[in-house]
């Protein structure tokens, strides 16, 4: 951070960058929390329909089908019983009919008795008495007006041809055939209004009996219908869900914190899941936080040995100069006497640079977004690392095209990235090496690409894929945490940018750093739901 | 007073340079001073110092490359390393390789008077090395 002119009677700059710092990480975790709060709100405020409800509410919806189905056959079956019941009923009475007919043939061709008719005719009353509340549920209670006259005339008719049989005065010829007819008319007619509704009730059966076997087969359809349709919503609606929560899954791991917000109408048990995947992310998001931290701590304890060593240099020239300062005083001129002043001031200054240049990227802070030059930012990074640099003995060079625009993000925690990418690099350089640092456009517009190029030992094809992993390290025990490029990784996630790497194993490795212009403004604690 | 002590002293910190040389000439040692390796090497390729005071972290060749090559040149010449990274590992390998003395930064301009007295005395010819104390001159 640039230092501003000391405020009389103020706070310390120092301290009050410390202060605007804390204030910065409160508010980001603030903000955080406030992401989190919305989403919660936002899905819990849809109506339930919960899974559960809808397996019950498709058994539910099947079984009163069932039960429907089975109360109209159940029906169906008692009109049947009552149907043949009253089929055999009227089968027994057309048989009597048709026996007292049978016996009115005989008296008509051998002159037999008519008594057996007369019973046959009584016998068909008794039957139709016998079941008058059959037949009074079945034909109405009318029935007797349409049965009985009839029939009853046939018996007047038979009893009058019996006395008259029996009695003194036989039937003339034509008297005779005249009733004859007579009675074959009421017996044809009381034989075929029987059988008339013998068949009638025969259809009716048949027509019930065809009715409940529809009843059944196009209820089982639908209800086979209906079932697969619920099963299919079912599974889908958990399937769905199940692949976006598998989606989340990747997406977490892939660095983005972004909370999972609603797609759906209502809540349900995922929203459950959504909620505690929700809390997840905050607690991810704060490790993360610690473990950026850390990394960076570890950062600066490899870069204290070097900083610590740069301080001698300066050091060594306040030393000397003062030492011969106090020892010449009185053969040195004013001018000279300046000149030294001037050299401590100087090399003062210079030990005040590099610490405050460490110290900057040491200190805690909150995420502070500000529009960045990234040259100025690669070419602090490179004088941070420059101590291991020298240490290593080797080259750096830096290539930045001038007048690039500017990137919106938080300026420690690229300076982490980029270290963390040269610090990469020196390790894997031989003595004598080169490092190469350019800042060019990306290929597509409105981002640039951060390029750290290193001739060293490359990378493995078959380890390539795992080393952004976290805990994944190549460097020997006790020397790599195996959290810098993943902590890296999350930190360009989240500036709305990506990283890349191409290597080729003992020719070198190049590791791409891709970041929006501020045009597109990264925000490190909300973006714009893509869930 | 025997004959001047010549000193070749190389650090890429030009202060250094600008302290250390009238600081050196107070005992009697002819004094080049350079910022530059390449041109330090060249200057020992043309002439034998008593001395050579080196820094061992430049930018373009390492300090012990320019011990290596001054004990190859010139056996008898003293080589004293100084270094604001003292490592124990950097200077047992400048002893190793046979340089005369190790100083680690920050020193006083007395550190290295001491030593180059010691090498004087190692070459034979003797400085009369005293603190250089507030000289009362009436």
């Amino acid at each position: 951070m640039p230092e501003g002119p000391h405020p009389h009677g103020g706070l310390d700059p120092n301290e009050a960058d410390d202060l605007a710092a804390e204030a910065a990480a409160i508010e980001g975790r603030l903000g955080l929390a406030r992401d989190a709060e919305q989403a919660r709100r936002a899905l819990l405020a849809r109506p339930r329909f919960s899974l559960r409800l809808q397996i019950f509410l498709g058994n539910a919806i099947a079984f009163l089908v069932a039960v429907a189905v089975a109360v109209a056959l159940v029906a169906s079956f008692h009109r049947m019983e009552s149907k043949t019941r009253f089929l055999e009923i009227v089968n027994d009475y057309v048989m009597q009919v048709e026996q007292a007919r049978r016996f009115e043939k005989n008296f008509f061709l051998y002159g037999t008795n008519l008594s057996d008719a007369q019973d046959n005719v009584f016998q068909a009353e008794a039957i139709l008495n016998r079941n008058a509340e059959e037949l009074s549920a079945i034909m109405g209670e009318n029935w007797r007006e349409l049965i009985l006259p009839n029939l009853h005339a046939y018996a007047r008719l038979l009893e009058r041809l019996d006395q008259r049989s029996r009695g003194d005065q036989p039937l003339s010829k034509s008297e005779r055939i005249k009733v004859q007819s007579q009675v074959r008319a009421q017996g044809q007619q009381m034989v075929s209004s029987a059988l008339a509704v013998l068949s009638k009730e025969k259809a009716a059966l048949g027509e019930v009996i065809t009715r409940s076997r529809h009843l059944l087969f196009y209820s089982m359809g639908m209800l086979l219908v209906f079932m697969i349709v619920h099963a299919y919503l079912l599974g889908t609606r958990m399937l769905s869900s199940i692949n976006r929560f598998g989606s989340y899954a990747h997406r977490i791991a892939s660095g983005d914190f972004t909370p999972v917000t609603p797609t759906r109408r209502y809540r349900d048990e995922f929203t459950e899941l959504a909620l505690a995947i929700n809390t997840m992310i905050e607690e991810l998001e704060n490790r993360e936080a610690v473990l950026v931290q850390s990394h960076k701590m570890r950062a600066v304890g490899t870069l204290t040995a070097g900083v610590a060593h740069e301080l001698n240099n300066p050091m060594n020239n306040i030393t000397l100069t003062a030492h011969v300062l106090q020892e010449d005083y009185p053969d040195l001129n004013d001018e000279e006497r300046r000149e030294m002043i001037g050299d401590v001031v100087g090399e003062a200054e210079r030990a005040k640079k590099i610490i405050s240049n460490l110290l900057d990227f040491a200190r805690e802070s909150g995420s502070q977004l500000e529009p960045l030059d990234l040259p100025l930012l690669l070419q602090e990074t490179i004088a941070l690392a420059g101590n291991q640099i020298k240490l290593s003995g080797i080259k750096i060079h830096y290539q930045g095209s001038g007048n690039l625009p500017r990137v919106h993000g938080d300026s420690q925690q690229l300076r982490q990235v980029f270290l963390n990418l040269i610090l990469n690099a020196i390790d894997a350089s031989h003595k004598g090496g080169k490092i190469q640092v350019l800042v060019l456009p990306a290929d597509e517009p409105n981002y640039l690409a951060v390029k750290v190029i290193d001739e060293g030992t490359g990378i493995p094809a078959h380890i390539i894929s795992s080393i952004f992993d976290p805990f994944f390290t190549t460097k020997g025990k006790g020397k790599g945490t195996g959290l810098g490029l993943s902590v890296s990784q999350g930190i360009v996630v989240k500036h709305g940018g990506r990283i890349m790497v191409s290597s080729h194993e003992g020719q070198g490795t190049t590791f791409t750093v891709v970041l929006p212009v501020t045009t597109i403004p990264a925000n490190l604690s909300k973006k714009a739901a893509s869930a | 007073m025997s004959e001047n002590l010549t000193v070749l002293l190389l650090d890429d910190e030009p202060i250094v340079g600008r302290r250390l040389k009238p600081a050196l000439a107070k005992i009697g040692c002819d004094v080049e001073v350079f910022e530059d390796p390449e041109e330090a090497l060249a200057r020992v390729g043309q002439k034998e110092f008593d001395v050579v005071v080196t820094d061992i972290r430049m930018d373009q060749i390492d300090g012990m490359q320019v011990l290596e090559f001054v004990r190859d040149r010139w056996p008898r010449c003293k080589v004293i390393m100084i270094t604001g990274y003292a490592m124990m590992s950097l200077a047992r390998e400048a002893m190793e390789k046979g340089a005369f003395d190790f100083i680690a930064k920050p020193f006083k301009p007395d550190d290295l008077r001491r030593v180059i007295a010691k090498a004087a005395k190692a070459l034979g010819s003797s400085i009369d090395f005293e603190t250089p104390a507030e000289t009362a001159d009436a």
